[in-house]
């Protein structure tokens, strides 16, 4: 799914200025410990995090993570803006709790977008 | 090659990372396949971080070469006391502030090695730590090539087929008089080379001892050290090295026996396929890969003592005497700490041998040295042969005694049997071990006698030419005579081993030249050779 698309079913906002166009998200992979996001970055995968603004910076610059979700409101750095402008990557923030938001990701991504549906 | 050096600063967590950075943009630039690129950042960036998160600086050195991408962080830190510990997943000593971060997860070391081809590190409590890896930048090309070392020199080659024969895994061919070598069969192994009379195949690393000083560490095969008679000292030989300006000397031994050490703890848990395989020869792990690929699960999980000893080497330039292909092909890997030489042993043990000669004169006289040791056992025909030769030319006088026998490990070789003959022997000696403790069984300590021989041995026949010597000469100078005209490749097509013993037979009656299917070519050769110098 786009990510414009994905975010604006999950009651997200997208930060960054490119919309969706280019990033299909289909994975999710949630966590704040970095090993585990070093390893589960890809193509496609959106990770949903509460880590800061150093090492999301670092995901998108060296691993080119194609898709970031903050949680709780949370705001994004001018920095790491700046990093996914660079590499083509969204920077979107979700209102939920870490929990809540991926249980929206869920519903679209896996239950077929019930609550919306 | 490339490489580059980039800083690391310590608690700075701000910039942890730029040094990643600046790895990838350099990989990009040399157009680095993105998969490799991605796990040679995750390793990088994990070594890189635990700088920043545990040590006062470091820094990152990287070489790249097509084929792979070499990485050595290293770092003023408080070292870590048990590596082991350190490896486990989940286990970190990581301060609060790092763990907020998302750090301190007990998943970076684990995770450098899960993304890297190599890996090593190495720690000293209160002076830091080095991590090093390597990572294939084409994975699959470097799967398909089969790196081997062998050097073939085809315009020595006089066809006589040998090598064919003796490679394990025959990947040798003489086609159009030039022997050719099927890359994805050979295992780096010397047999051909072995076997090689004419030095057609032969092993890369001929030449000049490289220039060397303090800060160059020698690796020494253990072999080397006996390489030098019966009376000079491994002391003297270790000296004399020295004397040639290295500034460290490290045996070969100390990779082989922590190997021996890690495998024999391996194989203490009972889930492995047994029996497990040491890796200690680069050809036989070769070979398993090619010839026995079910067995690799077999194989301990550790890279060989000599990739080891090139991975855990730290100073400034290291020599290696290589002394297989396999060995080689190990050194040919890029080396971002260290600058690698290689020596051909032999041209080292010429340097060494004027050395330990000063002040001992090379006599075959024994008189005035003492023999050393007790008894020696010696198997296998070609051995028995050549230390039979050594004896004859005095040159074998540190062993009292010499136990030979023509079959590999005694008669435990004979061909009547099916088991192989190092196997068998173990096992016999394992059921005398156990024999000796049984009291009521004397199968093992029972004893013949030991019973003199009542007439002398005598001189057989053998290689005289005749039993009248002037007779014998006459007869040997007509030997040479056919035999300068025989083609000289030894091909045996004629029946008789080698050119010489079929111009032997024909001198003796037991065979004529034309039985040799070159010789007619051979002789109108030398018809046009004399025409021409009339």
């Amino acid at each position: 799914m786009k990510a414009g698309e994905l975010a604006e079913r999950i009651g997200a906002e997208i930060l960054t200025r490119r919309r969706d166009d280019d990033v299909d998200i289909g994975r999710v992979y949630a966590g704040d410990r970095m090993s585990d996001l070093l390893r589960e970055v890809s193509e496609g995968t959106l990770l949903v995090t509460n880590l800061g603004t150093d090492g999301l910076v670092r995901l998108v610059d060296l691993m080119e993570a194609p898709g970031i979700c903050l949680v709780s409101g949370a705001g994004a750095s001018e920095a790491l803006l700046a990093a996914a402008e660079e590499h083509g990557a969204v920077v979107m923030v979700s209102p939920g709790s870490l929990f809540e938001t991926c249980g929206r990701l869920y519903e679209e991504l896996e239950g077929g977008g019930r609550r919306n549906g | 090659m490339d490489s580059a050096t980039y800083p690391i600063a310590g608690g700075d967590f701000e910039h942890g990372g730029s040094a990643s950075k600046r790895l990838k943009e350099m990989l990009k630039r040399l157009g680095a396949d993105p998969k490799a690129v991605r796990r040679t950042m995750i390793a990088a960036y994990e070594a890189e971080m635990n700088v920043v998160i545990h040590a006062l600086k470091g820094v990152m050195k990287v070489a790249v070469d097509p084929e792979q991408v070499e990485v050595a962080v290293i770092d003023e830190g408080p070292g870590i006391a048990d590596i082991e510990l350190a490896m486990k997943e989940g286990y970190s000593t990581a301060p609060a502030a790092a763990r907020a971060l998302g750090f301190g997860a007990g998943m970076g070391l684990p995770n450098i090695r899960h993304n890297s081809d190599l890996f090593s590190i190495q720690s000293e409590v209160g002076q830091g730590t080095r991590v090093r890896f390597s990572i294939l930048l084409r994975r699959a090309a470097a799967m398909a090539r089969a790196a081997n070392s062998l050097v073939i020199r085809p315009e020595r080659c006089r066809q006589c087929r040998v090598c064919l024969h003796a490679c394990p895994t025959g990947a040798l061919r003489v086609r159009g008089g030039r022997p050719a070598l099927l890359d994805h069969l050979c295992i780096d192994c010397t047999a051909c080379i072995d076997t090689c009379m004419m030095d057609a195949l032969d092993m890369p690393g001929r030449g000049d001892i490289p220039a060397v000083g303090e800060e160059s560490t020698l690796v020494l095969p253990n072999a080397f050290l006996a390489q030098f008679g019966p009376t000079v000292t491994a002391y003297e030989v270790v000296d004399a090295l020295r004397g040639l300006g290295f500034g460290d000397i490290r045996l070969m031994e100390g990779w082989q026996a922590s190997l021996r050490d890690a495998v024999l703890r391996h194989a203490r848990d009972e889930a492995r396929a047994k029996p497990v395989l040491s890796p200690v020869c680069p050809a036989v792990v070769n070979l398993i890969q090619v010839r026995f690929p079910s067995l690799l699960d077999h194989v301990a999980p550790f890279v060989t003592p000599f990739e080891a000893a090139r991975e855990e080497l730290t100073a400034a330039h290291a020599v290696f005497a290589g002394v297989c292909p396999a060995q080689h092909t190990i050194l040919r890997a890029p080396n971002v700490l260290t600058r690698v030489d290689v020596v051909a042993p032999m041209v080292l043990r010429n340097a060494v041998l004027p050395r330990v000669r000063a002040g001992k004169t090379v006599t075959r006289d024994t008189e005035g040295r003492r023999p050393e040791s007790g008894m020696v056992q010696v198997s296998g025909i070609q051995h028995v042969m050549s230390v039979l030769d050594q004896v004859e030319n005095g040159l074998m006088y540190d062993y009292t005694v010499l136990e030979l026998y023509a079959c590999d490990q005694g008669c435990f070789g004979s061909p009547v049997w099916t088991e192989d003959a190092f196997i068998a022997r173990q096992r016999y000696e394992r059921a005398r071990e156990v024999g000796r403790l049984l009291p009521y069984d004397d199968l093992f300590l029972r004893r013949g006698g030991a019973v003199r021989r009542t007439t002398p041995l005598e001189a057989r026949r053998g290689l005289r030419l005749d039993d009248d010597m002037a007779v014998a000469i006459r007869k040997l100078s007509e030997l040479d005579r056919l035999a300068r005209q025989l083609p000289g490749h030894n091909c045996g097509m004629c029946g008789a081993p080698t050119c010489s013993a079929l111009a032997e037979d024909a001198v003796l009656g037991r065979g004529c030249l034309d039985e040799c299917m070159f010789l007619g070519e051979a002789r109108s050769e030398l018809a046009v050779h004399e025409e021409d110098s009339r």
